[in-house]
Formats: structure tokens, sequence, C-alpha cells
């Protein structure tokens, strides 16, 4: 499925991205490229700077050193909505909604659509967009005016993710976007990953589960203790190889990424 | 009851708010023989409230962001003290006054909302410091004595609606207001339905938008005879025009526009409003500033009415604005409340005071029943769950997703995982 896309220029290219919090250093060097219609599953064992690294993409953090490319141009993402004016779109570990808002509102939240330039905010015109967004993913939510409170723990996921597409995103990072889902929504939401995928989005998707990740990704970086530790074709890697290389066992495949022997 | 729910609008929160308080009307209009609603007695009710009602229109904005403004008493009191002395000493017109006053107000509120916003420090906090420096400052630069101030001040806290026109056995001020609000009433409810449409959803039934806009007209018509038709010179006070203006601009800014949305997006979470790209700060920082700005308002409105400021000017007007804020179906820990319910909140707390009076109730006994109203109010929430996130129902709350999972499909539809 790579076969085609890894020649081509990639959408995202980050190069020995480094962010340190007081003495944890949580990345190291780091290095990633997602090519459009690609699917790269990020993962690694708790604490392993995976949540950071998608936190530096959406402009939450700032790395101390690296180089950020998108699209073959250098770009700085100093905030969450200049990741979002660059066509970035990220879905939080925690998922980061607010419950007491309504569906609608979250999906819109912080950008706001108005009816004029410094006018009030275009209600209709967000209720409809929400709708057609959730149609289009096929979530089942009673209304767009529901309070997120009242959601279960799958519905909140597909908010989550409803929230990404307002704007075409062109990169799309999920954060364990199955963590809190059951066996029928996980599917699911993989279901929805392979269709972003097929618009021609990039992905980037961050989870635990190996056998999710390889049925849905193209390619697996594997971090550990905030470094690249090994890089697999999802089609033809081992299981065990990628298990040794999260938990630190054994050889790492592609040695051009790691910085240990 | 679904359609019930629906004839209010905002659902059994709001349906509560106002039965309580046209019950508690009806209950002292019987208990006193009808000297509830009077026009001279109504008209008190909104001239002797209307500032602790303005200063819960800004308290509801600072609560629903998850703040509290202990201040609003004290930053009302030396406000009032500025524009009593910068009128009489520095022969200031009355309008040059008021506009100082806002312009103190904006200065406090900026000066708080710095502490708040941009160096962290709690507004329980700052704002206590405040309630204290802001009283002495009053005292300070009043020399705590009584300043009287102008007659075009005294009209804006005590003063009626001009008379003209036919004679109609009305204030024709007061008329025109009223013919007004029952055309508004008419108005959003003809939005409202046009946007359920535009949505898709089915509107409510027609019977139940009938009902809603001759209940409202209703009570607007009986209102404005009530209001209007007091002795001559009198009718529906200015200050209730000015409160009710507010309650129109802040109703709007509260649910129409990106920076109401943001206070309840920050009072809801902060770190979801902040990784959503909602600047906190700006946020804080304006619910802070707004506040005092209608505590200098509150503070003119009182001068007014009062006829000069004092020393002890704004004595508790923070916890009466509380209480009503509170009683108006707002959350302790943010996120939630309106300003409609808010001043439901302070009439109710206000026909209480006036109707209790009329009867003969000391005020001793008053202030014990209004405690328990504040807290019976709450406690009926709580229990009810009535859509707000209090502290009892924060203890059980699930955080990310765990008991309340796999109860609905997410993404009902494709149950294939590969395409
Ligand atoms: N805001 C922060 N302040 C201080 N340290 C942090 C902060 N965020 C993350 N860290 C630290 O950085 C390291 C990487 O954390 P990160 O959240 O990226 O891990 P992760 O790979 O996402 O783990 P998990 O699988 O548990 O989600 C950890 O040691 C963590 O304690
Ligand atoms: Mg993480």
């Amino acid at each position: 499925m790579t076969a085609g896309t890894t020649q081509r220029r990639p959408l995202l290219s980050m190069r020995q991205i480094t962010k340190r919090f007081g003495a944890v250093e949580a990345l190291v060097g780091v290095d990633l490229d997602v090519h459009a219609g690609e699917v790269v599953a990020m993962v690694g064992d708790n604490g392993a700077g995976k949540s950071t690294l998608a936190k530096v993409i959406a402009g939450v953090l700032q790395p101390e050193a690296g180089l950020i490319e998108l699209g073959g141009e250098e770009v700085t993402v100093p905030t969450p909505a200049a990741a979002h004016a660059l066509g970035i779109s990220i879905v939080f570990q925690d998922l980061a909604l607010c419950e007491n808002l309504s569906v609608a509102d979250n999906i819109f939240l912080g950008r706001e659509r108005r009816v004029m330039r410094g006018g009030p905010m275009d209600r209709d015109g967000m209720e409809l967009a929400a709708r057609s967004i959730l149609r289009d993913l096929t979530v089942n939510i009673p209304s767009v005016r529901t309070p997120v409170r009242e959601l279960s723990a799958g519905q909140r996921q597909a908010v989550a993710i409803a929230r990404t597409l307002t704007s075409e995103p062109r990169l799309l990072v999920l954060d364990e976007p199955t963590a809190a889902l059951s066996v029928v929504q996980t599917a699911e939401v993989l279901t929805l990953v392979q269709r972003l995928r097929d618009l021609g989005l990039g992905v980037i998707i961050i989870g635990h589960n190996l056998a999710d990740l390889r049925a849905v990704s193209d390619r697996i970086e594997v971090l550990r203790h905030g470094r690249n530790n090994g890089s697999f074709e999802s089609a033809t890697a081992h299981p065990e190889e990628i298990i040794a290389a999260i938990a630190g066992a054994g050889r790492v495949p592609e040695p051009r990424w790691s910085t240990a022997p | 009851m679904k359609s019930l729910k629906e004839l209010f609008g905002g659902g059994a929160r709001q349906f509560g708010m106002v039965f309580a308080l046209l019950a508690l009307v009806l209950i002292f209009q019987i208990s006193t023989g009808g000297k509830v609603l009077t026009p001279t007695n109504v008209q008190n009710i909104i001239n002797g409230n209307s500032y602790v009602l303005i200063l819960a229109i800004g308290m509801v904005l600072v609560i629903i962001a998850g703040h509290i403004d202990l201040s609003v008493g004290s930053v009302a009191a030396v406000v009032g003290i500025i524009v009593a002395l910068a009128i009489r000493d520095w022969g200031i017109p009355w309008w040059l006054g008021v506009l100082l006053g806002l312009a103190v107000g904006a200065v406090i509120g900026a000066w708080q909302g710095f502490w708040v916003a941009y160096v962290g420090i709690p507004g329980f906090i700052t704002t206590l410091a405040g309630m204290m420096f802001f009283r002495g400052a009053n005292q300070y630069i009043g020399k705590s004595n009584t300043i009287p101030v102008p007659k075009e001040i005294q009209y804006l806290g005590a003063g009626y609606l001009p008379e003209w026109g036919p004679n109609t056995g009305l204030n024709n001020s007061t008329l025109v207001l009223g013919i007004a609000a029952i055309a508004a009433v008419v108005w959003v409810e003809t939005r409202r339905r046009r946007s359920a449409v535009r949505l898709g959803a089915e509107p409510a039934p027609v019977w139940v938008s009938a009902v809603r806009v001759v209940a409202l007209g209703a009570v607007i018509a009986y209102l404005t005879f009530l209001f209007g038709g007091g002795r001559v010179g009198t009718s529906f006070p200015f200050s209730g025009v000015i409160l009710a203006a507010l309650v129109l601009i802040y109703g709007f800014l509260s649910t129409r526009t990106v920076t109401g949305r943001h206070v309840y997006a920050v009072g809801g979470n902060k770190v979801a409003a902040s990784l959503s790209g909602v600047n906190i700060r700006r946020t804080n920082f304006f619910v802070m500033m707004n506040m005092s700005v209608l505590a200098a308002l509150a503070g003119i409105v009182f001068i007014g009415r009062s006829t000069a400021s004092g020393p002890f000017d704004g004595t508790n007007w923070e916890l009466d604005a509380i209480a009503a804020v509170f009683i108006g179906g707002a959350a302790v820990s943010g996120g939630v409340g309106t300003v409609a319910g808010s001043v439901i909140g302070g009439l109710v707390m206000a026909v209480l005071n006036n109707g209790l009076q009329l009867m003969g109730v000391g005020s001793d006994l008053t202030q014990m029943i209004k405690g328990l109203v504040l807290l019976a109010a709450v406690a009926f929430d709580v229990y009810n769950k009535g859509g707000r996130t209090s502290i009892f129902s924060r203890l059980f709350k699930s955080r990310g997703g765990d008991g309340t999972a796999n109860l609905t499909p997410a993404v009902a539809g494709t149950t294939s995982m590969q395409g």
C-alpha cells in the first residue's frame, strides 16, 4: 500500500525534534515522516513520548529543537489555532471536550463561524454543518444540541473526531482514539480512519493495540524513552519484532533511526 | 410534561424558576390581601433591587467562567463616591460623571482581571482583597462623608419614564414599551420555529408556540397596566429600563457571540477550551473587567436612588448578587448558568424580601428565610441534577469514559473493519 506513496515528498516531515520537561527528556532527536494517504501508527510504552509528539505537531507544545516541514515547507506551529490553519487536526488522548456544551458547540469550539466578520455566531450554520459532518461519519447521535455530558464514551469519541473535520484537514493526529471503546466501536473508528486515508489525508494514529494498529496502518513507528526505536511495514513486520522494539529488547531493525548501538 | 417543558423553551430548570417566582408573587398577593401587585409596590421592587440585578448579570458570567467576585459592593461604593465628588467638587456635568464612573469601573476591572487572568491568583482571593481595598478607598476618598448627587443622577436610580401624548389612562412610555416587548416575544417565537425548520428538526407543536406567546403576552400586558397605571408621574422605572436593556444585551452576548461561548467553555473545561484554541486569559480578563464595569453602573444607579453616596453603600451586595445567580440555576463548579435565570433568581429574592416586609415579618426572620430559600433552591437542583454540573455530580462523574461506555454504538452504520 505504501509502495507508491513513499516515493513522493512527505506531507509531514519532522527532524530531530527534542522536547524536555525539566529533567524529563520526553523527546530526543525524533524523526517522523507522514505521506498523504498514509496511516502511520505510533506505538511505545507508557511515557514513551507519543502524546508529547502529537502535541508538538498540534501546536500545544513547542519543541526545544528540531525542524517541522509541512508539504515541503518549513513551518512553526506556535498555537493550536496555527496548527488548524495549517490543516493539522488532532484528537487528544483525553478528548478535550466541554461537557457543558452541546455537540455542535464542541465541534466548532475555538473556530466558531460568524454571520459576518466580528459579528455574532452563525449558530444555525454551525449546527447544520455539524450534522452533515456527523452524517458523513455515519455517527449515531440523537441531536447536535445534546450536551456532551449526556453522550456515551463512543459518541464522545465520534464528536472528538468530528471536531477535526470542520475545516478540511490535511493531517490528522489521533491519540489513542479507541482507548475507551468497545470492540464494535473500535472497529468502527478504525474503519473511519481508513475512510479518511482514502480521502487522501495523512493520518497518525497512536495506540497500544498492535493487532488493530497493524490492520489499519501502512507503517508502524516505535518510540522508546523519547527516541525513535524502529520503523516497520505493517503488512510484513512480525509482532514480536515490534514488541521487542517497544520493550527495548533484542535488535532494532532500522539502525538509521537509532542512536543506541 | 415534555410539552409543558417546551412551553418554557429552556427545559425544566427555567420552567421551575418562572413557576417559583409566579407562585411566590401569588402567595404574597393573597396573604397580604393584595398589597404586592399594586403599581407603587412593583415600582418599588424594581427601583429597590435594580442595582443588585445589574450585579447579578455580571456575576453570572464570572461564575459561569468558574470564578467569583466578592468585590462588587466595594467597587460600586468607591465608584459612587468618586462620581458624587467629581460632580460636586469639580463641577463636571452629570453625564461626564457617569462616564467617569464607568471608566473607573473599567480600570478597577482591568486591575482585577490582570491578577486573575494573567497572574493566576484565584478570583476569590483577588476580589477579597479588592473588597477590603475598595471599601477602604470609598471611605478614604469620601472621608466617610455622605455626598449628595444631582437630579439627573437621581433620575437614573429612581426616575420614571416621561408622560406624553394622548390620555390612554396609562403612562404612554410604558405602554409603548409593553407593546414592543410583546412584538419581540412574537418575533423570537417565529424565529425559533424557523430555525428549527431550517435544521430539519420538527418544531414544537403549533399550540405550544401559541400558548407560549399568549401566556407571555398576557403577563407583559398585565405588567404594562400595573406599571403604567399608577399615579400620574410614575411608570416603569428608568432603572428597570436600564436593567431590561442589560438583560437583552447580555443575553445576546452569552448565547450568540463567540465571547459568550468561550465563557461557558472556560468554565466547563479549561484544558479542553485551551486545546481548542480558546484564549483562556482573554476570556477570564473579560469576565472580571466586565463585572467591575457593571458594578460601577450599579453603584451609580444606587447613589441615584438614595440621592447621595455614603461610606456604607454596597455592603453585602456581593452576597445578594451571588445568591441570585445560584438561585437562578448556575453551578458552583462553573460552566452552567444563564443571564435570564440569574435575574429571575434575583427577583425571587426581591419578591421574598418585599412580601415578607409587607406581611410585617421582621428583617431577622426575613434573613433566615432567605438563607433557607437559597439552600433549598440549590439542593433542589443538586437532587434533580437539573442539567447542572454541581459539586455533587462532579463527585460521581466519569473522566473520559468508563461506566458510561458501550450504551450506544459510536459510529453506527458500517461494522466491517476492512473496506
Ligand atoms: N506537561 C508535562 N509536564 C511534565 N512532564 C510531562 C508533561 N507531559 C508529559 N510529560 C512527561 O513526558 C514523558 C512522555 O509523556 P507522554 O504523555 O508523551 O507519553 P505517552 O507515550 O503518550 O504515554 P501513554 O501511552 O501513557 O499515553 C513522560 O515521562 C511524562 O511524564
Ligand atoms: Mg499518551
